[in-house]
């Protein structure tokens, strides 16, 4: 009995091997053209929300709030880097496709926006809100997002405090009255223990997730509320570095004015960039503030104000 | 015969293999043409992006702590530039290259016929306040703003304010 073999041509092998190998290629081609094309779009949408951001920048109002919708569910992640001379706010996007998120190293990159919010922020429509933060003279806005998807309940609010938000007429920020899915931000000694963000305005400290967030000014509170506490301590830190800067610029138009005109201010603001510079943490801003107040009124007072 | 075939066989080979190596070919091309179109976008996208960023930004920097007046010239004024504050942040301006991502940022005095260049020296005697460089590129995006300063006079006056018209605009370049 003659054994059967399964006969195959060199060139029939040949041409399989290569037409597995050409469609191999030609999969993973077409699967990391489709990965590239997703983090392009994340990194554009990361720049366009940065750049939506500019018109934040407030005059002299109080807040003013905004909101951003996105055409799928978006997470934006946010992060802080504080080397360099600003350091940076780092922003990156992924949206859901296909039922997962798509996957992005790139961070869009920007030195002059402090955006405090969760390290996470998920959702399809953000509301942001901002508000400017003067330590003494202005230093920037701080922009706070939240998704709508999180809500804010505040209780017993100072009057200043309630007044803000009811101006601001922000969808995912509501007083009192709050339900159980709300995160409560409490504003005096709660007993039950059921508040998730404790504020409290004699120490100038915030309580969130079991750490202390230490504050000056009603614009730190806000960041310090909406943020994690990683975030918060590292856009400080981001903040006094602008501080610093800025505290040489009016120097330097001081010693300007006074050389051209013969006004002198005589505030010291050395020893402010300097106490600026050295800002290890939160716990420490009072004792920059000492000085930030005293400056403050002698710039008030002054016959050439430097701000 | 068997010669004949194993030379026919290595002809076939020969064959498959020619064309293989253009089918490649054809790929790599196909490609390279496909990348190069993508890369076009993207860098339309990244102009378009600086664009927006300028147009956006030149309607709020005069507001911006490095810019504004605050109080200085009495009430708080909006769209005002404190020529001082400027003309110090000109002594700092390596620190703040990339901090509001454009390639310049002028402010020129409008009633004013001539071209000077401003510096820490020859302030406020001059017409043009160029932050960056003293040369300018690309494409600009401008708003009217205030330009304040302090002065002295000699006579009863002593210090007063002075405010200017001027044109502040912010260039940004295409990307290449």
């Amino acid at each position: 009995m003659e054994k059967g073999y399964l006969q195959i041509s060199f060139a029939w092998l040949f041409a399989f091997l290569a037409g597995a190998f050409i469609i191999f290629l030609a999969i993973y081609a077409s699967k990391a053209f489709i990965q590239n094309s997703d983090e392009v779009q994340d990194t554009k949408t990361s720049k366009e929300i940065g750049i939506l951001l500019n018109p934040l920048e407030t005059g002299f109002e109080t807040g003013k709030t905004t909101s951003i919708n996105m055409p799928s569910e978006t997470r934006i992640q946010n992060r802080c880097d504080i080397f360099g001379t600003f350091g940076k706010q780092l922003i990156s996007t992924s949206k859901k496709s296909f039922g997962k998120w798509t996957k992005t190293d790139r961070l869009v990159d920007f030195e002059n926006k402090y955006i405090f919010s969760e390290d996470i922020v998920e959702g399809e429509k953000f509301y942001i809100f901002s508000k400017p933060f003067y330590f003494p003279f202005k230093v920037s806005d701080l922009i706070y997002l939240t998704s709508s998807k999180e809500r804010y309940c505040f209780k017993d609010t100072p009057d200043r405090i309630e007044n803000e938000i009811k101006s601001l007429n922000q969808k995912n920020i509501i007083l009192n009255n709050c339900s159980e899915t709300d995160i409560k931000v409490c504003f005096s000694l709660n007993i039950n223990g059921k508040c998730d963000i404790n504020v409290d305005y004699n120490s100038k400290i915030v309580k969130k997730n079991n750490k202390i967030m230490h504050f000056e000014y009603d614009s730190l509170m806000y960041a310090a509320v909406f943020s994690s506490p990683e975030i918060y301590e590292c856009q400080l830190k981001r903040l006094m570095k602008r501080t610093e800067q800025l505290a040489l610029i009016y120097n330097d138009k001081a010693a300007l004015i006074s050389y051209k005109v013969g006004c002198n201010s005589n505030l010291n603001l050395l020893a402010l960039k300097n106490l600026a510079n050295n800002l290890e943490s939160s716990a420490n801003l009072n004792s920059v503030n000492l000085i930030v107040e005293d400056i403050q009124e002698k710039n008030k007072v002054a016959n050439c104000k430097l701000w | 015969m068997k010669y004949m075939k194993r030379k026919n066989a290595q002809l076939k080979i020969q064959q498959m293999a020619f064309v293989l190596i253009a089918v490649t070919l054809l790929f790599a091309l196909v490609g390279l043409f496909f990348l190069r179109f993508a890369f076009s976008g993207m860098k339309e996208s990244a102009t378009e992006l600086q664009e927006k960023n300028a147009l956006l930004l030149i309607s709020k920097l005069a507001n911006s702590p490095e810019f504004s007046c605050g109080e200085s010239f009495g009430a708080k004024k909006t769209n005002c530039v404190d020529f001082e504050k400027v003309i110090s942040l000109k002594e700092h301006i390596d620190k703040y290259r990339n901090f509001w991502e454009v390639s310049n940022i002028e402010i020129r005095k409008v009633l004013s016929e001539n071209e000077k260049i401003c510096t820490y020296q020859n302030y406020p005697n001059c017409d043009i306040i160029r932050i960056y460089d003293n040369e300018i590129q690309g494409y600009g995006a401008d708003n009217f703003v205030s330009l304040c300063r302090k002065e002295f006079s000699a006579e009863a006056i002593g210090i007063y304010d002075k405010c200017e018209i001027a044109k502040m605009t912010i260039f940004y370049k295409e990307v290449s």
